[in-house]
């Protein structure tokens, strides 16, 4: 037990470092290189450069708005897959994130996405788009009291089948507001504001609190619902508060920088076969780890074809597709 | 009367179906309380009510004199824990990890596990013999480890009452005893009290100290395995024909299920030549596949005449320590003429049972053909100093002898019987 309590230490520590690395590297890389040197200048005494502006408004609300998301995603991925106790089941897989992207273009094209008290609509809209499908595939999935993982999976894919069908249908009747929707399809950070920064962050790091906190019933979760009952969980209570603060960080994470996919599946997995799965710290991990993975795939995706961008949500699914598969034929092979 | 738990008048219903219909129970301190009952009588069902994990629509359960719906969360997780079928987990955890969960109830949520909790869940692991297998991972163990790991969980929990939906249904016979043996320990170290549901009646009968019979989601029989386990009960609970006797071991009903596949009998009828338990085996076996048998002299009480009993087996009888009457004779002759075929099993042969040798070199049995099993160890079973041998040489030379290893018995009669048969 010392052993791995002293191993799971230095993966903490090395995570940390990445994550400062990675956030160092990508404020530094770009159209325009700012060195290290300098962006420490900047930030310490604040100058009156061009540089100083590229840094200050345009990367860093955008390095730290994905390291935010990130994290935000990798920490659902996590908590989701133990409570429905499959690794394949993300917001993604679960249909959440296109009903959140639903509920965000409708806003678009109705046009109540105007701010309430600081507050943009569009992100409640995407909340509420993520908390609908979320229950309806759950309701779709248990029957008879049973909840059976392979039809919660199959609901899952369907709805989002579904789901982008009729945000296709949306962006034909819409032809003007095409490329604002195309842009929550797809997943983007490009448009990412300090604004935007804080209200994800608002949002976002108190839900991930919310989540640590219950990694240890979360923990007890996975030995199945009769035993946690018996262990004195309030298994209903336990999972909606849980699911809530999951639709709330996805609803979140898609109003600022729409459809990033597979972030929650390979962060958490990646993680456990580190350190194991002890929730404790498979959550927070993984929350540290999805902030470098879309970091650094953001940075990618801005960099590889210049001056064109690729999205960040197109990085994720072209580095997470093939995992999911890799993911799918091991547990057949289970 | 001071009893742990009590059932008074319960009944359940999923949406319209009734599962439970008025269930008293008394269940005291300390006693290994068995539930058994066909599949689908409520069994599962009753012990979720019990464990307060479905509300019961009518009556109540008393735990310690409390109604145990009034009893929340963590403090009902203090006193009562539930050991499931088997546990499968997705994400797997280190064995200690999931001894360490059955504290979750006592651990305070900011502070974490106290030295208190790691010494309870080590002394756990210890009792159930676990203790080499904490740092392996759950699911690399085999299902027998796993359910030790799993009541180790359970007893980590510190409960008065342990339930279990049957325990032992996944596991080969080492490991259903090595785990009803643990079961049964703690309830007599730790004055736990433990209600199980067990398929197996012989597991029921050697462990508990109470056993509730339910059909059809009511109690129709409750008391000790000897006031319930018999064969009418049974009968009626199972639809199945029994026969109780009494276990040699510890002295507790033992239950024999009798094996009648319905067989399309072959027409042909065996008359087996047999006593002192050599021919038990056969005429279980024959009599399954559909013939018709006969046997004898068999001394009443016999192994052979038991079997040949409860198989509806024709039976030349005699009393034990009269050697061979006339009467039982002539019956046993009669017998044998009129069967297709006749069995000579590997019996012994003393003074009293001679004659069934001689009986084989009746001019009225010269024309059957004669199956003989064991030919090779005969000397060695002759204690009559050499008259059976003598006898038995003679038998040999007969027509239609043929000499069997038994292995395959049914289709060798079947040749016999085609070849020298009278048919």
């Amino acid at each position: 037990m010392e052993k791995n309590k002293g191993k799971s230490w230095q993966v903490l520590i090395i995570l940390i470092v990445l994550l400062g690395i990675s956030l160092l590297l990508s404020a530094a890389v770009g159209a325009v290189k700012i060195t290290p040197y300098e962006i420490f200048d900047i930030l310490t005494k604040g100058a009156d450069t061009v540089n100083a502006s590229i840094l200050m408004d345009i990367r860093l609300p955008r390095v730290l708005l994905a390291a935010v998301i990130g994290a935000g995603l990798a920490a659902v991925g996590g908590v989701m897959q133990s409570i429905f106790k499959n690794p394949l089941v993300d917001s993604y897989t679960l249909g959440m994130s296109s009903g959140a992207a639903l509920g965000a273009v409708i806003s678009i094209i109705t046009g109540i996405n105007a701010s309430i008290m600081g507050f943009d609509t569009t992100g409640l809209f995407a909340f509420i788009g993520a908390v609908c499908t979320l229950f309806f595939v759950y309701s779709l999935a248990y029957t008879r009291s049973r909840m059976s993982i392979n039809s919660l999976l199959l609901a899952g894919v369907a709805v989002s089948y579904f789901l982008a069908s009729v945000i296709s249908f949306l962006m034909m009747l819409n032809h003007d507001k095409i490329e604002h929707i195309v842009f929550w399809t797809m997943g983007s950070l490009s448009m990412a504001t300090w604004d935007e920064f804080y209200i994800s962050s608002f949002f976002i790091i108190p839900s991930l609190m919310v989540l640590f906190y219950y990694t240890r019933e979360l923990n007890i979760l996975v030995m199945g619902e009769d035993a946690a009952h018996h262990l004195g969980i309030n298994t209903a209570a336990l999972k909606n508060i849980l699911l809530i603060t999951c639709a709330l960080i996805v609803g979140t994470v898609v109003s600022t920088g729409g459809t990033i996919a597979f972030l929650g599946l390979v962060a958490p997995h990646i993680i456990r076969l580190v350190v194991g799965s002890d929730n404790k710290k498979v959550i927070p991990y993984s929350a540290l780890l999805g902030a470098i993975l879309l970091v650094l795939s953001d940075t990618a995706g801005r960099v590889l074809i210049q001056p064109a961008e690729i999205p960040v949500g197109v990085m994720t699914s072209i580095m997470g597709g093939p995992f999911f598969i890799f993911l799918l034929r091991k547990q057949k092979m289970k | 009367m001071d009893y742990q738990i009590q059932v008074e008048n319960l009944s359940f219903s999923y949406d319209l179906k009734k599962v439970l219909e008025q269930i008293d129970m008394k269940i005291t301190k300390g006693s290994l309380f068995c539930i058994v009952g066909p599949n689908g009588s409520g069994k599962s069902t009753l012990l979720k009510v019990i464990s307060s994990a479905l509300k019961p629509k009518k009556g109540v359960v008393y735990l310690e004199n409390r109604n145990i719906n009034n009893i929340k969360g963590k403090a009902l997780a203090q006193l009562l824990s539930f050991v499931p079928q088997n546990t499968s987990l997705e994400f797997d955890f280190k064995v200690s990890d999931v001894v360490l969960m059955g504290r979750y109830p006592y651990v305070n949520k900011l502070r974490g596990e106290t030295k208190e909790d790691i010494d309870i869940a080590e002394m756990a692991m210890q009792y159930t013999n676990t203790t080499h297998l904490k740092e392996r991972n759950f699911m690399e163990l085999s299902g027998g480890e796993r359910q030790r790991v799993i009541l180790a969980q359970a007893l980590a929990q510190e409960p008065e009452v342990l339930i279990l939906d049957e325990p032992v249904s996944h596991l080969d016979l080492q490991h259903q005893v090595e785990i009803l043996n643990l079961i049964k320990r703690m309830c007599v170290d730790k004055k736990l009290t433990a209600i199980t549901v067990l398929h197996d009646l012989n597991m029921a009968s050697a462990y508990s100290d109470y056993i509730v019979m339910m059909k059809e989601g009511a109690v129709r029989y409750q008391g000790t395995p000897y006031d319930t386990l018999t064969a009418s009960n049974i009968k009626e609970i199972f639809n199945t024909d029994v026969y109780v006797s009494v276990s040699p071991v510890g002295n507790k009903p033992y239950i024999y299920a009798l094996a009648r596949t319905k067989i399309e009998k072959k027409g042909i009828r065996v008359h087996i030549i047999c006593g002192g338990g050599s021919g038990s085996e056969i005429i279980g076996k024959l009599h399954s596949e559909g013939f018709d048998l006969s046997s004898g002299v068999l001394t009443i009480g016999d192994l052979d005449w038991k079997i040949s009993k409860e198989n509806d087996v024709q039976i030349a009888e005699e009393v034990p320590f009269v050697g061979i009457s006339e009467e039982a004779y002539k019956k046993n002759r009669e017998l044998a003429v009129n069967a297709d075929i006749v069995l000579l099993t590997g019996l012994y042969f003393g003074k009293s049972n001679i004659k069934n040798l001689e009986l084989l070199l009746e001019e009225g049995l010269r024309s059957k053909p004669l199956l003989i099993l064991g030919d090779e160890s005969f000397e060695e079973r002759d204690y009559t100093g050499g008259t059976a041998i003598q006898l038995y040489e003679k038998i040999k030379d007969r027509d239609k002898v043929i000499l069997s290893e038994g292995r395959v018995l049914s289709e060798e009669i079947l040749k016999a019987v085609d070849a020298y048969g009278e048919k």
